[in-house]
């Protein structure tokens, strides 16, 4: 701003602008007048702007400001500016004028037209309506126990449908006595159940002011985001905090020495919003691929003639406002003997003007295998349009592509599509098919029993060793009936019968008494028999062996003695041995 | 009688040499109907020769080729992979088998096997299962010579009992592992789907809740228990570590 009375300035644009632009006949013009508060309190100060534009101002006079029923005029404190500009190649000058004024009686008056003459030519400005307020009106009390400084979260609306977006400003409200400096925000605000994506926001928030239950608060936005509801319900937006470093005017006045008394950072915090989120309403007939907002669909293909081999794109763009990234891929019928790839998906958007807009591009890839005339079937998309209230419905046309056999590059395809391999021919190593599971092989238990028989036979042979040399008894009994034979083959070979038949005695005493483990010396052969009989041994052996033994103590005396009646006993005797061998 | 017994003897020895030859002679005119370019005729005469439980390498990997020939790429790689089994074959196979895989539209990812894993199919090949039990029984057939060697003094060594307890774990560590691994064998098979495509589903009906999509080439694990509790399905784990039941159609058991 330049203050009133720079004429030079004013003049060196005056003649910038008749100069570069003395060619120009028709010269566009406008002139605008705003007032910067609607509703004043009495006795505050209030200014009217008064901006004139146009690629060229060749004369120009100063508004003349007419009487403002409710206002009085302070003529000495008028300002007034010049901003040169190029607006799409174009030069533009506006000259401003700020008029300076004092709310005096309460009520609701208008400011008047205002005629301003540019290039000869009259214009008048559009009559503004204000308010002047009564400050008896205001609770002092009320004001006092006010918050300095607040932020909230206001969302554009409250009850969207499920895709639709909200913007969702970040204001800050804070009185007139507070200055801000700067902010920051604390990251991690979580938007539950909303996909969030920040819009572009202004490098400076710009400050509008606002009267709150009778209290002027200076009200700037300071973010801006857009959020898309992703399921139906009630949904809450979490508080979003952020810090501020203020000055309270008030308190700095005692701070000649700028001290920064009064200077502080505070953490403020927005209210948590909950926001009714509703579904949209029953589709006809048609894919719903989740798109809310304002939205055109395209769909096309490329090219619709192909070797066959060559891939083919089905391209579908959806261009428009809304919730572009969360739209879903059309699913299409396309013919079965296509090849189908992996579809790509490339999103385009911009957050300028508290939108999220652009494009997204969905393209399917098909291959053809074979040649012929394929066609795509017509698809009807369908989304949800807000601002309307209902589905707008999008007819997609049948797609049809031609897939041609390339007779340039069958030789060259087929080359590099050939096995390398050459079969095997001859003579060849043949092998049984047969699959046989560990268990369900015998020689595995053949292999399993072998050592375990070895193991418990040698067991056996050596508890039997052992035995034999340990006990006495046992080893007079197993090697009784050897000693025995051998006692009655001597005596088959005697001689002298009776030294035979001394023998035959001796063999079955000593079987008998090793057989029982008896001492050999001074056992008559009585007693033995006694002993045998005590083994329940048959009596028919038992008259045998007695038999015997008679005869042996009787040979002396006996008649008739020849040595094929010795060898008779002696077979006798053998025979005697290994019946009683059974039973002792 | 000396001719008698000389014209038996020819004819089992004819009948052994016959026995030898047959699947040589179906081969060689398998080969020729490949040469010729009937691939479906050699492909018939080939799977005759497997039928009467003869098998190779060699003639694997020409049932390979044959598939590939007639464009039947599922059933190509389920030959080639029973071909690199041998190693006469190994090598050719594998190059069959990256080409085979190439041609394949859809690919399926494929977890890496755990080395426990690795090491059981390793095992399965090398030394084998009966091989590894063969291993361990030796150690228990040492375990027992050297305690019936100590009973009757034959031999002394120092720490003899340590040496046999050492035999005895051994022995038991490497039967254990071998019939681990014959379980493994026998309960899982691995094989190949050579159909177009199949669902692979929560539940062995046709309407269940559909779990993936396996394509022609696809390499399955068959999970032998469970899918015996149903008929016509199998119990599948698919290369990306998912499991579900796939109907048995248009799958190849390796």
């Amino acid at each position: 701003m330049i203050k009133t009375g720079n004429k030079l300035a004013i003049l060196f644009f005056l003649l910038i602008s008749l100069f570069a632009n003395s060619m120009v006949l028709a010269q566009e013009v406008t002139v605008q007048a705003t007032l910067s508060e609607n509703n004043i309190f009495e006795g505050e100060s209030v200014q009217l702007d008064i901006a004139i534009s146009g690629t060229a101002l060749n004369s120009l006079e100063r508004p003349e400001i007419p009487s403002i029923s409710g206002l009085r005029y302070l003529p000495n404190r008028t300002i007034s500016g010049s901003n040169y500009t190029y607006v799409n190649g174009k030069p533009s000058l506006t000259q401003s004028y700020g008029f300076q004024f004092i709310a005096q009686t309460p009520g609701s008056y208008t400011v008047p037209s205002i005629k301003v003459t540019v290039n000869g030519k009259d214009f008048t400005t559009k009559p503004i309506a204000f308010k002047v307020l009564d400050p008896k009106t205001i609770d002092n009390g009320n004001a006092e126990r006010a918050p300095d400084i607040y932020v909230r979260l206001e969302p554009s609306t409250t009850d969207p449908v499920v895709g639709q977006q909200v913007v969702a400003d970040v204001v800050l409200y804070f009185k007139s006595e507070i200055d801000v400096s700067n902010y920051n925000t604390v990251p991690g605000w979580k938007a539950e159940g909303f996909w969030k994506e920040e819009l572009n926001n202004p490098a400076q928030a710009r400050t509008t002011s606002v009267i709150i239950n009778g209290i002027r608060y200076k009200r700037a936005r300071l973010l801006q985001y857009a959020l898309f509801p992703t399921k139906a319900g009630e949904l809450t937006l979490s508080p979003y905090t952020l810090t501020v470093r203020i000055r309270n005017t008030r308190r700095t006045a005692r701070d000649p020495f700028n001290f920064s008394f009064g200077q502080e950072n505070k953490e403020l915090k927005t209210l948590p919003v909950t926001l009714t989120v509703g579904r949209p309403p029953a589709i006809e007939n048609a894919e719903y691929i989740g798109a809310v907002g304002d939205f055109e669909i395209e769909r096309t293909i490329k090219p619709n003639s192909a070797y066959v081999g060559e891939s083919i794109e089905i391209i579908t763009e959806i261009k428009g406002s809304g919730n572009l990234p969360l739209l879903n891929k059309p699913e299409y019928d396309f013919p079965e003997s296509l090849e189908l790839y992996n579809p790509q998906e490339n999103t385009v958007i911009t957050r300028d003007n508290r939108l999220i807009a652009g494009s997204k591009v969905f393209t399917d890839i098909i291959i053809a295998r074979n040649d012929g005339r394929y066609s795509i079937p017509e698809k009807r998309l369908a989304a949800f349009n807000p601002d309307k209230g209902e589905y707008e419905y999008f007819t997609l046309p049948e797609l049809t592509f031609e897939a041609k056999i390339d007779p340039n590059a069958t030789v060259t395809s087929l080359e590099d599509m050939r096995l390398d391999i050459e079969p095997v021919i001859g003579l060849v190593q043949w092998k049984q098919k047969s699959q046989t599971y560990l268990r369900e092989r015998s020689s595995i238990w053949v292999m399993v029993f072998v050592p375990f028989l070895i193991f418990m036979g040698a067991f056996g042979y050596k508890s039997y060793n052992d035995k034999l040399n340990n006990d006495s008894g046992f080893a007079r009994s197993t090697r009784a009936k050897d000693k025995a034979m051998e006692i009655l083959e001597e005596a088959k070979n005697s001689v002298d019968i009776k030294e035979g038949y001394h023998k035959i005695q001796k063999a079955l005493s000593q079987f008998i008494a090793d057989k029982l483990n008896l001492p050999i010396a001074g056992v008559s052969g009585q007693s033995l028999i006694t002993e045998i009989q005590k083994k329940s041994v048959d009596n028919s052996v038992v008259m045998e062996a007695k038999r015997i033994f008679d005869k042996c103590e009787t040979i002396a005396y006996a008649p008739n003695i020849s040595q094929e009646g010795l060898e008779d006993d002696v077979d006798k005797t053998k025979q005697l041995i290994k019946d009683l061998g059974k039973v002792l | 009688m000396k001719k008698v017994l000389a014209l038996s003897f020819l004819l089992s020895f004819t009948g052994v040499l016959f026995g030898q030859s047959s699947p040589q002679l179906n081969f060689d005119e398998a080969n020729n109907s490949l040469e010729k370019g009937n691939y479906r005729e050699a492909l018939k005469r080939y799977r005759q020769i497997e039928e009467n439980d003869f098998i190779s390498g060699e003639l694997f990997l020409n049932m390979g080729i044959a598939s590939v020939q007639i464009d039947s790429l599922g059933l190509a790689k389920f030959y080639f992979l029973q071909a690199s089994k041998f190693e006469s074959t190994q090598q050719s196979a594998d190059r069959a088998l990256d080409f085979v895989n190439s041609q394949f539209s859809r690919q399926s990812a494929k977890l890496p096997k755990l080395p426990w894993d690795r090491a059981v199919d390793h095992l399965k090949i090398t030394p084998g299962t009966f091989g590894l039990f063969v291993i361990g029984y030796c150690f228990v057939c040492l375990a027992i010579l050297l305690i019936i060697a100590g009973w009757f003094n034959l031999i002394k060594l120092p720490k003899q009992k340590n040496i046999i307890i050492s035999c005895f774990t051994v022995a038991v560590l490497i039967i254990s592992l071998a019939y681990y691994v014959d379980y493994v064998d026998q309960r899982y098979d691995e094989a190949v789907l050579i159909a177009d495509q199949s669902t692979v589903s929560v539940s062995p009906t046709e309407n269940a809740e559909l779990i993936s999509m396996a394509y022609e080439g696809y390499d399955l694990t068959i999970d032998r228990k469970k899918s015996a509790t149903q008929e016509n399905w199998y119990y599948i784990r698919l290369g990306n570590g998912q499991f579900g039941w796939i109907e048995a159609k248009g799958i190849k058991i390796l």
